[in-house]
């Protein structure tokens, strides 16, 4: 994984020792980010219930003791069902606001893209503990709640998503398909859609992702029959702490990869990181 | 385009409305709580009083944790930085074409979600963990050494966690950066150090302040990693918030252990953010 | 006299409370080629993008014919618009490209086909139906932006600077077939250009633009032999501007008295100068004809040849004469004017100037 092409920098005598300490510097700092990870992999197959790695044998004990476990596949579903919700929700809202930041004018533009990133400015606990007081307030179904938070803390990613993609396209091309003849929507569906298809599909897999992994947000809003996967986990571990936490998260794990390389395929990080 | 100003605002309503309604609002019911009174009965009187934030700045218990929490945030985000930085430079500098696999294997991490980081250190810290087995197998120690529930635990546990959310506004600061102005800046005379002090870092300012406010937001707000990572001895702000909340159901109390945390946020943002105004114009 | 098919009235475009354009009069004939014409910022895209819809005027009105079609939207309007950057649907084929308008009018499948390919043909570009833009050069995907705006037959066509982004050479080549092209169809075309060798090569008639002001509108021979205000004589080929008072008026002929010193008989058509108006003689640089030895008869100037520049097919000078005046003509590159060296001592005969505008009190 070392990388090997040259850094970009002037030839010089220093360059290449430069380079080398970099490259050693970021394989370390590497190692220290995949680290834990690669650790809870491995663990996962520990035949013994000892947290220890390297693992003693291997077994899929672990795994199986997963999908045995009710309160585990529940939470699994939960999770799964309450991630595409949040993540289609906050999809096609995300789509608006972009829309509406790009298209519409210079004016204040900066301004408003960073309100629309304040749910990541604000801690995910205020953020959770103020919709729980707020339901005991206003007649809302808890799991509404859920929902709703799960959405606001999305929101920023996918409009991160959209508006990377939506910058990318000609203004122009809309304003052809005008003259050509469409009406707004019409130019919309032909031209916009087509065209920022990728960045929809990557805010659907992020924001999937990020209500996926929340911890926060259910922590206050979950309640019995709707406890996420993240939330079951944290409360088994508070008691126990064996190996069936590493296959759940090594699932987990893998889940993300893929996706992860979907997006990639699909519309580069790169754009993205430019938020 | 013209009409697009009447769309526009159309367009921004419902987010709009989603975060006046859930976000804003509720978040401002609850710090306004932190004036009231508790009871135990009702949750909360709505008469105003100071006797909330004089507990907790008045006992000792109380700012012992305020102080750790600070510190912690304080050293969690110089830590991403130190580690970051490095890591943003080369993703934002090198041309090698395993650019993107370098920077998905940046957030992969961040997208597995808290509890199963927070699980890896405490496979690698614990006292039958990775790095107790190893220095016993090498014959350096004989008892296992308490790393868990220690405050170096969750620091590193913490810097390990938020690293991505500081290296993203770098690259993005450094990404976007014109490479001309350090080719200029060689062919001035300036050498590696030099072009990188006076150029790259001064110009990388804003990214390092959005890392670093991020990072301190994210830091004292946490409630899972230290609570795994350091137990009852090592407490911070978020764990107080969640224990008052769901245990003590002390919400006045609560709301203003997060409306100190909210404050201290806002101070830092703003020392921040007022240092980083005055150097890049 | 052609029927005039487009007519802008009195059309202001304001930027809050900077002026973006007017007040416009322009009217476009009947299969005519229009330029509008000017240096960046003058006002000449806004006034296209007013026309095609994309933009509402803040005063005035846009005429189709006997339409008022000021508040119609872009979609109404049966215009063909070719965008600076082509704004070609990177996602589609060219024939879906170049079939989009027709298929937002409608139009039955079974005859788009055909309709695009002949177009294409036209436009020089047959065979290339299934392949994308991305994977054109700019020069085709400047002809497909073409056929894609001109296959439904539009009333106006509408050119933004479609040239600019193509290098010199595949410039000048399509400015030969676009003009064909316009003339092959006859309809009636607005082109935006900054580029006055363009605009002159192509246009039946030249709208001349600054700072959102109308300067000039012409024929490009009236806009070169007459311009009607320094700015227009400057932007237009080269010049040479003498500052002057009218000493009287004789008819067509103006005779004007120089600062430098000298009077100069001038024209000035079109335009109402009494004696004693601040005026500037101006005179285009082969306008004036130099001899080595005095003429007999015509008013000549004897001055020296400060400079000299050697242009291929022409050789241009900077004169001066013997009263201090700055002069810049220029010759066919033929024997006689190559052998005038910096040095030389010439006579200049101004062959015919005219008298323009000046604003303000006389200074130096």
């Amino acid at each position: 994984m070392s990388p090997d092409s040259p850094v970009v920098g002037p030839a010089r005598a220093s360059g290449r020792t430069g380079r080398l300490a970099l490259g050693a510097v970021v394989t370390a700092i590497y190692v220290f980010l995949l680290a834990p990870v690669a650790i809870i992999v491995f663990s996962s197959f520990n035949p013994t219930e000892a947290n220890t790695f390297p693992p003693t044998g291997f077994s899929l004990r672990w795994y199986a003791k997963f999908f045995e476990s009710a309160g585990f596949v529940n939470a699994f579903r939960f999770s799964l069902w309450l991630a595409i919700v949040a993540a289609v929700v906050a999809t096609a809202i995300g789509f608006l606001t972009a829309y509406g930041l790009v298209r519409a004018g210079r004016r204040g533009q900066g301004v408003v893209q960073s309100l629309a990133m304040l749910p990541m400015m604000v801690p995910h606990l205020l953020i959770s503990i103020s919709l729980l007081l707020a339901l005991l307030v206003v007649p809302v179904p808890d799991l509404a709640a859920l929902v709703i938070g799960h959405v606001v803390i999305c929101l920023p990613f996918a409009i991160a998503c959209i508006v990377a993609s939506l910058e990318g396209i000609d203004a122009q091309l809309e304003l052809a398909a005008l003259t050509l003849g469409a009406s707004r929507l019409r130019a919309l569906w032909e031209v916009v859609i087509p065209l920022v298809a990728p960045g929809l599909l990557s805010a659907l897999l992020f924001t999937f992702m990020v209500s996926f992994g929340d911890v926060y947000i259910a922590l206050f809003l979950s309640g019995p029959g709707r406890t996420t996967l993240p939330i079951e986990i944290f409360a088994y571990m508070q008691w126990e702490s064996t190996p069936v936490v590493a296959a759940i998260t090594s699932m987990q794990i893998l889940l993300i990869i893929a996706l992860g390389l979907v997006i990639e395929r699909l519309v580069g990080l790169r754009k993205i990181m430019r938020v | 385009m013209e009409a697009s100003g009447r769309y526009g605002r159309l367009l921004l309503t419902p987010i709009a409305v989603i975060y006046l309604v859930a976000l804003v609002a509720p978040i401002s019911f609850f710090l306004v709580m932190s004036v009231f009174r508790y009871s135990a009965l009702d949750l909360w009187i709505p008469t105003v009083t100071g006797e909330n934030f004089a507990r907790l700045l008045g006992e000792s218990y109380h700012r012992a944790i305020i102080a750790r929490t600070l510190k912690i945030a304080l050293l969690t985000s110089v830590g991403c930085l130190a580690l970051g930085y490095p890591l943003a430079w080369y993703l934002a500098r090198t041309t090698s074409a395993w650019r993107g696999v370098l920077m998905f294997l940046v957030i992969a991490p961040l997208m597995t979600g808290v509890i199963v980081r927070t699980y890896g250190w405490i496979v690698l810290l614990g006292s039958e963990g990775t790095v107790n087995s190893v220095l016993r197998g090498l014959g350096l120690i004989d008892r296992p050494l308490k790393i868990l529930h220690t405050e170096a635990a969750v620091l590193i546990a913490l810097v390990h966690i938020l690293l991505p959310y500081m290296v993203f506004p770098l690259f993005a600061a450094l990404a976007g950066q014109d490479p001309d102005l350090e080719r200029a800046a060689h062919t001035l005379g300036a050498g590696r150090a030099r072009t990188f002090l006076e150029v790259t870092l001064p110009l990388s300012r804003p990214g390092i302040l959005m890392g670093s406010a991020l990072v301190f937001t994210l830091t004292a707000g946490a409630v899972v990693t230290p609570a795994l990572m350091g137990g009852k001895d090592v407490q911070m702000l978020g764990q107080t918030i969640y224990e008052l909340t769901m245990s003590t159901l002390n919400w006045p109390l609560a709301s203003a252990v997060a409306f100190l945390l909210v404050l201290c946020q806002l101070t830092i943002l703003l020392v921040y953010f007022r240092v980083g105004r005055r150097r890049v114009a | 006299m052609a029927k005039t098919i487009l007519e802008l009235q009195g059309v202001v475009k304001r930027y809050g409370a900077t002026l973006g354009v007017g007040p416009v009069d322009v009217d476009v004939r009947e299969g005519e080629f229009l330029t509008l014409l000017g240096p960046s910022g003058c006002g000449k895209t806004t006034t296209l993008h007013i026309v095609a819809g994309l933009l509402s005027p803040d005063e005035g009105r846009v005429m189709l014919g006997a339409r008022d079609i000021t508040r119609l939207d872009p979609q109404h309007r049966d215009m063909g618009v070719v965008f600076q950057n082509y704004a070609l649907f990177p996602h589609k084929t060219v024939l879906d490209n170049v079939a989009f308008g027709l298929r937002m009018r409608g139009t039955p499948r079974a005859e788009i086909g055909g309709r695009v390919r002949r177009m294409l043909d036209l436009v020089g570009l047959p065979g290339v139906e299934a392949r994308l833009p991305g994977q054109l050069s700019g020069g085709q995907r400047q002809r497909v932006a073409l056929a894609r705006a001109l296959v439904i037959e539009p009333t106006v066509l509408l050119l933004d600077e479609p040239l600019s982004n193509l290098d010199a050479v595949l410039r000048k080549r399509m400015r030969l077939d676009l003009r064909e092209l316009q003339q092959r169809l006859g309809i009636a075309t607005i082109f935006v250009t900054h580029d006055q060798d363009e605009a002159f090569e192509m246009s039946d008639r030249v709208v001349l633009l600054n700072g959102g002001r109308v300067e000039q509108v012409g024929t490009p021979e009236e806009l070169y032999d007459d311009p009607a205000t320094r700015f227009a004589a400057e932007f237009i080929g080269e010049t040479n501007l003498i500052e002057g008072v009218v000493a009287a008026t004789t008819g067509a002929t103006i005779a004007v008295d120089t600062v430098a010193g000298g009077r100069y008989d001038a024209f000035a058509p079109g335009r109402s100068l009494r004696s004693g108006d601040p005026v500037y003689v101006m005179i285009r640089p082969e306008r004036i004809d130099l001899v080595s030895e005095r003429p007999s008869g015509a008013v000549a100037l004897p001055a020296t040849v400060v400079k000299r520049v050697f242009a291929g097919d022409i050789v241009t000078f900077e004169l001066r004469t013997d009263h201090g005046l700055l002069l810049h003509c220029s010759k066919p590159s033929l024997a006689e004017y190559r052998a005038l060296a910096p040095g030389a001592a010439v006579w200049a005969i101004v062959r015919d100037c005219r008298a323009l505008p000046r604003d303000g009190a006389a200074g130096a």
